[in-house]
């Protein structure tokens, strides 16, 4: 089975450990509230920089629009509610259309940053009143800092959901934004239209038009060459929002041929450039066998030694997750798993990895043992995956115990008559006593498959008749004693 | 946080509460024990105890009993580990700590509502200041936003001064995780101990006007314990001593003794310099040197020369042979006593100079008599007995009884049981020194005790696998004398349990170190090595230079101490 990732991976344990490190500092928490007068003090100041801001009079209005600037620039709590209920988002919009005062229309399109870089709302009302037109007009500006200031605003637009990039895409920004693309452009400026680029993968409820995707691909396959990392990092997590938006959207970007890069950075010195190029790929392998296969021809699977010794954890959760999708996938995909000596690593990682990267490693045996044929989960077996597997059944997390349960029936069916030998390991590693008080568990899917495991494969009264799957070359053929061989197990 | 007035801010708080009482496995713990528990007796405050030996004891013991409990003492434990991190307990429950192993983990002394640290007064902590260690939330808001991985959605354009501003802001935070990193590698560098936790609750007890003669031998046998245990240096065992000895003189004040006899239930404790001697009031003079490692590694009995030279020492004394050989209470009275002041002359020409220390006798009624020092030895090696057929707890319960009066037979097994340790031990050195297996590794000395061997089963217990450590470094470097060694200190390896593969490993300061301040830096260094080398341990002993490893992992293990230590 495939699996997406999912956001929800704030665990209960760590929620309460955050109260309590909030609590151990033990420090009242200050409130900064300004008093009556102070704010009425400055209420009348706003509508006096709104009022001088529209003036004819070019050094005043340029000087209030430069202190709004600035207020809003300021480090903490700018005020840009008071200042939009005295009135200023008109002001400024009208000045963004002066082409005579360019100085003006820089000051006034920074000053609309920053409101656009607040909350929703906020950025709604620069949105109403009007702005987004004159942004796309101020990107052919021939003044770079206005374009440039330009640019930095949309992103903001674009990065509020959807309806607002859809808004923008209709004022037709693609093209202009694209076609900063180039090799004369300074590297800030760049970074800021990369960060666009980004913004407007970013939303998939609904993605944006194929037909902006596919203009923005071909940007994106530029972008990938660069060498700074900033530029790389944005490009990446680009492609991976794209790839996060169904199989369509993953054949898109793989007909974009971008692919062989994204594997590359997969061993890219920062590990920034590796997070997002793991989760790229990751979220192609999550397409169809097809899909995933055109990663795997990448020869990606030679990149993993190094990710899942890798000493951020994150890496290696993400690492195993990925090899988890390969191994819901068809045989010979397996195989190559196998063959690239991952089985090992990932047996140790559900052995000692942190809890995050345990579960992943759960689903990457069980799904091993779903789709892989007897030869290949006996390398799990060989890699001693039963211990680790055991040791998970005590965990709180249901779908994990679950995940794990059906690993370890998928095994014993698996090993058809020479089930015991499988028993005996479980019997070993303390497994037999876990899944006996899994029968207690209130949750019905973990409480049949422990019972089902228990009464086929651990019950006494089982005695001298065998399980069922009697089909006799399904089963593993092991030598005749139920120990483990030194060198591994042998099949006949 | 560390708690000034204990019985306004600790007894009162629990008096007439239920409370969880856990106890680590050492005798300093089993003592405060006692006296806590004969002022919840006094008190009728209801407890429960659990002994918990490691801190996966501590966490067991904590899970199976918090749902009814509010109040928790920890004896010896939880002092050194992050409480609140290991155990994640509701927001109700406080523990109330009472523990000697130093340093004091900083969470649990900058927690005000949850955890309470019991101090003795006089310790020297060198805390770290708080704003030093501990950042407040609101300044780290500003740029915690750069951890995460994804790019931000939407993006505010500062000015230049902001930049600049929160460059400088970051310049700073960087600098004070810099000096944050080196004040707690000074604070955590050496593991050590403080005061005895007997003597923290006899100090609560004599505020409550509650302390007895019964208290008050508990707190001296845990006191004893920290010194024939070297947990604490040879000048505050004096001090701490003399404390208590206005206390012993208040309590064992005595007119005449014609006019108040002592009558069969009286207990006596009275002040005097003591042999350090492992139990030789209890033994034959002549074995008792022999296993005591101040006079069997200065005069280094291992070699022929220096079992002569034990013969001159007797000699000198003026004892015959035959009469040294003899149980020590069926030597002839002339003898035993003056035997004493004999052995402290002669003791001073052979270069026995320390040979006695100021200690603590008791008398129960006109029969038994002990020593403060033989009590410490034989309540540890009841806990560390390796009787097969006794449980964890078992052995702590055996050794918690042997403190009572009533069951003075069960202190007689532990002085057997003890005496046989010594002997494991003192045949354990002989065998590592005729074998030449204590090894120079370079930065350190090693010896692995091997499988198999008559002595090894003793040596799984930590206690007594320290005791050999401090043996073998004592005589290894007395035997040799070289200048080098004097300075070295000792890893010490021993099987714990064969079948599973796993090895107890004891770090051992250099001598020097161990006479002086008894600080021991292996806690730290045994933990980088293991991270480094991924190597299968376990540091769950609360005296962190004790750790369980992987038998198989221990090459690998060394290869990465060597390396640290250069």
């Amino acid at each position: 089975m495939r699996r997406r990732r999912t956001n929800v991976t704030v665990e209960l344990r760590k929620n309460k450990r955050d109260d309590i490190v909030l609590k151990r500092r033990n420090v009242p928490l200050l409130s900064g509230t300004d008093s009556e007068e102070e704010s009425q003090l400055q209420n009348t100041s706003y509508a006096q920089i709104v009022q001088n801001a529209s003036s004819d009079q070019p050094n005043l209005q340029l000087g209030a629009v430069q202190t709004a600037r600035k207020l809003l620039s300021s480090d903490r709590n700018p005020p840009i509610d008071s200042l939009i209920e005295s009135g200023i988002l008109p002001v400024l919009v009208a000045c963004l259309q002066r082409h005579d005062n360019p100085s003006l229309q820089f000051e006034a399109a920074w000053a609309l940053t920053n409101i656009a870089s607040g909350t929703s709302e906020q950025t709604q009302s620069v949105v109403k009143a009007g702005a987004v037109p004159h942004f796309k007009n101020l990107l052919s500006s021939p003044h770079q800092n206005v374009c440039e200031q330009a640019v930095w605003a949309l992103g903001n637009i674009i990065g509020d959901g959807p309806a607002c990039r859809d808004y923008c895409i209709k004022e037709g920004v693609v093209h202009p934004l694209l076609s900063f693309i180039n090799p004369n452009i300074p590297l800030s400026f760049l970074r800021n239209v990369t960060w666009v680029l980004v913004n407007m993968c970013r939303n998939k409820d609904p993605p944006p038009p194929l037909v902006v995707i596919q203009d923005i691909l071909r940007g994106l396959c530029t972008l990938i060459m660069h060498k700074d990392t900033s530029i790389l990092v944005d490009t990446v997590w680009a492609l991976s929002y794209l790839t996060d938006g169904g199989n369509s959207q993953i054949q898109m970007v793989i007909d974009s041929e971008v692919v062989p890069n994204l594997v590359n950075l997969l061993s890219h010195p920062e590990v920034k450039v590796q997070t997002a190029a793991l989760r790229a790929v990751g979220n192609i392998v999550t397409g169809t066998d097809e899909q995933t296969q055109v990663v795997l021809d990448c020869d990606v699977l030679s990149r993993f030694p190094a990710l899942l010794a890798h000493k951020k954890e994150k890496i290696n959760k993400e690492a195993v997750w990925f090899l988890s999708n390969i191994t819901a996938g068809n045989q010979k995909q397996v195989q190559l798993v196998i063959d690239a000596g991952l089985i090992p690593d990932i047996v140790r990682l559900l052995d000692r990895g942190d809890f995050q990267t345990q579960k992943e490693a759960a689903w990457a045996v069980s799904n091993l043992t779903i789709s892989g044929k007897k030869e290949q989960v006996v390398v799990l077996i060989e890699n001693k995956v039963i211990p680790p597997l055991c040791n998970l059944l005590t965990v709180k997390d249901p779908q994990i115990v679950q995940v794990c349960l059906d690993g370890i029936g998928n095994i014993l069916r698996m090993a058809g008559e020479n089930y015991h030998v499988i028993a005996d390991m479980i019997e070993s590693a303390g497994g037999v006593d876990k899944i006996e008080s899994l029968q207690q568990s209130e949750n019905d899917e973990i409480y049949k498959l422990a019972f089902e495991i228990i009464e086929q494969y651990f019950s006494d009264d089982v005695g001298g008749l065998d399980p069922q799957p009697t089909d006799e070359d399904k089963g593993y053929h092991f030598d005749g004693n139920a120990s483990v061989p030194p060198e591994g197990f042998q099949f006949n | 946080m560390l708690i000034n007035d204990i019985r306004l801010q600790f007894y009162d708080k629990i008096i007439h509460k239920r409370v969880l009482l856990l106890v680590s496995h050492d005798v300093d713990a089993l003592c405060a024990c006692k006296i806590l528990q004969a002022l919840f007796h006094c008190d009728h405050i209801q407890y429960t105890i659990v002994a918990v030996a490691g801190k996966q004891d501590l966490e067991r013991a904590f899970l199976e009993h918090s749902e009814q409990l509010e109040f928790v003492v920890m004896i010896n434990c939880g002092g050194n580990i992050d409480l609140i991190e290991l155990l994640q307990p509701e927001e109700n429950v406080v523990f109330y700590i009472c523990d000697s192993h130093r340093p004091i983990h900083l969470n649990n002394v900058f927690n005000d509502s949850q955890v309470k640290m019991l101090v003795n007064s006089g310790d020297e902590f060198n805390l770290p200041a708080y704003e030093d260690v501990i950042r407040n939330e609101e300044s780290d808001e500003d740029d915690s936003g750069n951890e995460s991985d994804e790019p931000s959605g939407k993006r505010r354009r500062f000015d230049e001064a902001t930049l600049e501003r929160k460059m400088e802001k970051r310049r700073k935070r960087r600098e004070w995780e810099q000096n944050k990193e080196r004040i707690m590698y000074d604070y955590d560098e050496f593991s050590f101990y403080g005061t005895a936790a007997s003597l923290v609750m006899y100090d609560l007890a004599w505020k409550l006007s509650k302390d007895t003669n019964d208290l008050l031998w508990w707190a001296i046998t845990g006191l004893t314990s920290q010194l024939i245990a070297k947990r604490i240096d040879r000048e505050k065992y004096v001090s701490d001593v003399t404390e208590l000895n206005r206390h012993v003189s208040r309590h064992n004040h005595r007119g005449n003794e014609d006019e108040c006899p002592l009558s069969v239930n009286s207990m006596k404790i009275s002040f005097v310099p003591e042999l350090q001697l492992t139990l030789y009031k209890h033994w034959s003079l002549f074995e008792s040197l022999r296993h005591s490692a101040y006079t069997a590694c200065t005069l280094k009995l291992w070699t022929l020369k220096g079992q002569k030279k034990l013969n001159e020492f007797l000699a000198d004394m003026g004892l015959p042979l035959a009469q040294s050989k003899q149980k020590f209470s069926a030597m002839d009275v002339e003898f035993k006593d003056n035997v004493k002041d004999w052995l402290e002359t002669s003791a001073k020409k052979f270069g026995l100079d320390n040979i006695s220390v100021p200690s603590f006798q008791v008398q129960f009624g006109f029969k038994h008599k002990y020593c403060a020092l033989d009590v410490a030895f034989a309540v540890d090696a009841l806990l560390e007995s390796v009787n097969t057929s006794k449980s964890a707890e078992e052995r702590f319960m055996e050794a918690l009884d042997c403190l009572s009066r009533t069951y003075i037979d069960k202190l007689e097994d532990g002085l057997d049981l003890c005496k046989q340790q010594m002997m494991g031990v003192v045949n354990q050195v002989q065998s590592l020194l005729d074998m030449k297996k204590v090894v120079s590794a370079g930065p350190f000395l090693y010896a692995f005790v091997p499988d198999g061997t008559p002595g090894s089963k003793f040596f799984s217990r930590p206690n007594c696998l320290m005791t050999l450590g401090r043996f073998t470094l004592e005589a290894y470097v007395k035997l040799y004398n070289r200048r080098k060694a004097r300075n070295l200190p000792l890893v010490v390896t021993a099987p714990l349990d064969f079948e599973n593969g796993t090895s107890l490993v004891v770090g051992i300061p250099p001598l020097p170190e161990l006479e002086q301040a008894s600080r021991n830096f292996f806690g730290k260094a045994f933990e980088q090595a293991a991270e480094k080398t991924g190597s299968r341990t376990l540091h769950d002993n609360f005296e962190p230079s004790v750790v369980i490893m992987r038998t198989e992992d221990r090459s690998k293990f060394f290869d990465a101490l060597i390396s640290l230590l250069q």
